[in-house]
């Protein structure tokens, strides 16, 4: 998408790959801070709400900041076309509301960030569409679970805060024996470790609020169409009229025309400009967030008082083969610790000086936070097992300061624990 | 050569056919990667713009996914 970005490079697919020059030369599209946009005619604006036209209406349904950033990012993950929306979460109803209806079915892995496992276990539930949840790493579990009323398969690309990392191309595999489509929250991964569509995703959404923005000043999401999922299916009639219309486009001209604009969660332009500024640098942040999480999880790993690391690019991991092959050798910024318990984790948080304890994950900051009292404390046991949240659990989001300062900060407060 | 594009009436500098991909060029269409076209009330393959064409007194349309629809 764009001649810009063909034949780029990621690292500079990332800066350049689908802009277009702004006005007076500027080097960014400007953030266009308008909700409506005014034609000198009455027949200018029937063509562009018969769709005859292309051009700038209201600001919920398309604005030129917005569309910048859209073009941007359908570039970097090769796709044809991408929708930015107000959050992450926003980004994953909106895509899944745009494919299922009331008596259908989502096949989703069981290892969920906690928004996305209570929207599909208990919002969507009321409104007739039922989730089975499979536990990732059992592929013959999930092909088994396929059944007619199958409409969409679901997964991270690392399990967050599971940080279990499943065989996306087996994934897409089964979603394509089955003729459903797979939608990978690539999230935690970014585009940076995979571009998920050439392991076969057919939907990607990022929350933009992490890594992608990379300094934690905006909520954002966005939904990416690879383009290869085939919607002329007798599964999905309710996609005739836009697959007739559109063909490829059928999956971004739905959600669009219908979805999206019904529901309502566009992002603002502020928003998408910082994301703009943020994708810019994204190759080198998760360099370094690659390389310190990595520092930080051999020091934890190898600590007495740390009764265990999960972090992907341990050689010890049960997930670093996988890992390995498909990130290329590069394993994100997060990575979980476990304690003797519950108050040892209160007193690691608290003893850290550097790290700050909040809900987050992807600031250049380093981050850490409780999980069970926290962004999972509304679930059973049962659920939190299933989500890899244990009571001696602390997350951490591993940021780009200097490793030996974050390791330092660690250390010290393991000593005081 | 006369057409109606869009509904209204467009004079194309061409004998009596084009290809599609040559009116798109011609009229300088916007954003031609996505632009869906209908001929005289067919949707048109995207990978058949080149062999489509296009004759005198036909009717052409051109739709977007991008805006349209009632707010
Ligand atoms: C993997 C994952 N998906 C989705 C979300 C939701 O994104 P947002 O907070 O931008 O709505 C988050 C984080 O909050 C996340 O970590």
């Amino acid at each position: 998408m764009g001649e810009t970005a063909t034949g780029m490079r990621f690292d500079t697919k990332l800066i350049h790959g689908g802009t277009a020059p702004g006005p007076y030369g500027a080097t960014k599209t400007p953030i266009i801070q308008s909700s409506a946009f005014a034609y000198d005619t009455a027949e200018e604006l029937e063509d562009l709400f018969k769709g005859r036209a292309i051009g700038q209406v209201y600001t919920r349904i398309g604005n030129p900041t917005l569309e910048a950033l859209e073009k941007r990012l359908a570039a970097v993950e090769d796709g044809i076309a991408a929708i930015v929306t107000a959050s992450g979460m926003a980004a994953i109803t909106t895509a899944v509301m745009a494919i299922v209806r009331s008596g259908d079915e989502i096949l989703s892995s069981a290892s969920l960030f906690g928004g996305t496992y209570s929207l599909f276990r208990d919002t969507l539930a009321n409104y007739g569409i039922t989730t089975r949840f499979v536990d990732p790493t059992d592929l013959d579990a999930l092909a088994a679970a396929v059944n007619d009323a199958t409409r969409l398969i679901f997964v991270e690309t690392i399990g967050n805060p599971k940080m279990d990392v499943p065989d996306i191309a087996a994934f897409a595999a089964i979603a394509q024996k089955s003729g459903v489509p797979l939608m990978v929250d690539a999230t935690v991964s970014t585009p940076y470790l995979a571009r998920v569509k050439e392991l076969g995703a057919d939907i990607v959404v990022h929350s933009t609020s992490k890594f992608i923005n990379g300094t934690a000043n905006s909520i954002g999401g966005a939904i990416i169409d690879s383009g290869s999922f085939d919607w002329n299916s007798a599964k999905f009639p309710h996609f005739e009229p836009f697959y007739r219309k559109y063909r490829n486009f059928a999956f971004t001209a739905r959600t669009r025309k219908l979805i999206h604009k019904d529901f309502g969660a566009c992002a603002a332009p502020l928003n998408a400009f910082l994301v703009g500024e943020g994708l810019e640098t994204l190759a080198l942040r998760m360099e370094r967030h690659c390389a310190n999480a990595l520092k930080l999880a051999g020091f934890l790993a190898a600590h007495e008082k740390v009764a265990w690391v999960n972090y992907p690019g341990l050689p010890d991991s049960p997930f670093f083969e996988v890992a390995n092959r498909q990130f290329q050798g590069r394993f994100g910024g997060v990575l979980t610790l476990g304690l003797a318990d519950k108050p040892s984790a209160f007193r690691l948080i608290n003893g850290l000086k550097l790290a700050k304890n909040l809900a987050n994950i992807g600031d250049t900051k380093t981050l850490v936070i409780h999980p069970a009292s926290t962004i999972c404390a509304d679930y059973s046991l049962e659920v939190k097992a299933l989500m890899g949240v244990s009571e001696e659990l602390v997350r951490v989001s591993v940021g780009i300061e200097d490793a030996r300062d974050i390791v330092a900060d660690f250390a010290r407060a393991l000593d005081n624990l | 050569m006369n057409l109606t594009v869009n509904g209204k009436p467009a004079s194309i500098a061409a004998d009596d056919a084009i290809s599609v991909s040559n009116l798109l060029e011609t009229l300088q269409v916007a954003q031609r990667e996505y632009v869906t076209v209908e001929l005289n009330g067919d949707i048109l393959d995207r990978d058949g713009f080149d062999a489509a064409t296009v004759r005198d007194g036909d009717t052409v349309e051109f739709l977007y996914f991008m805006g349209g629809g009632s707010l």
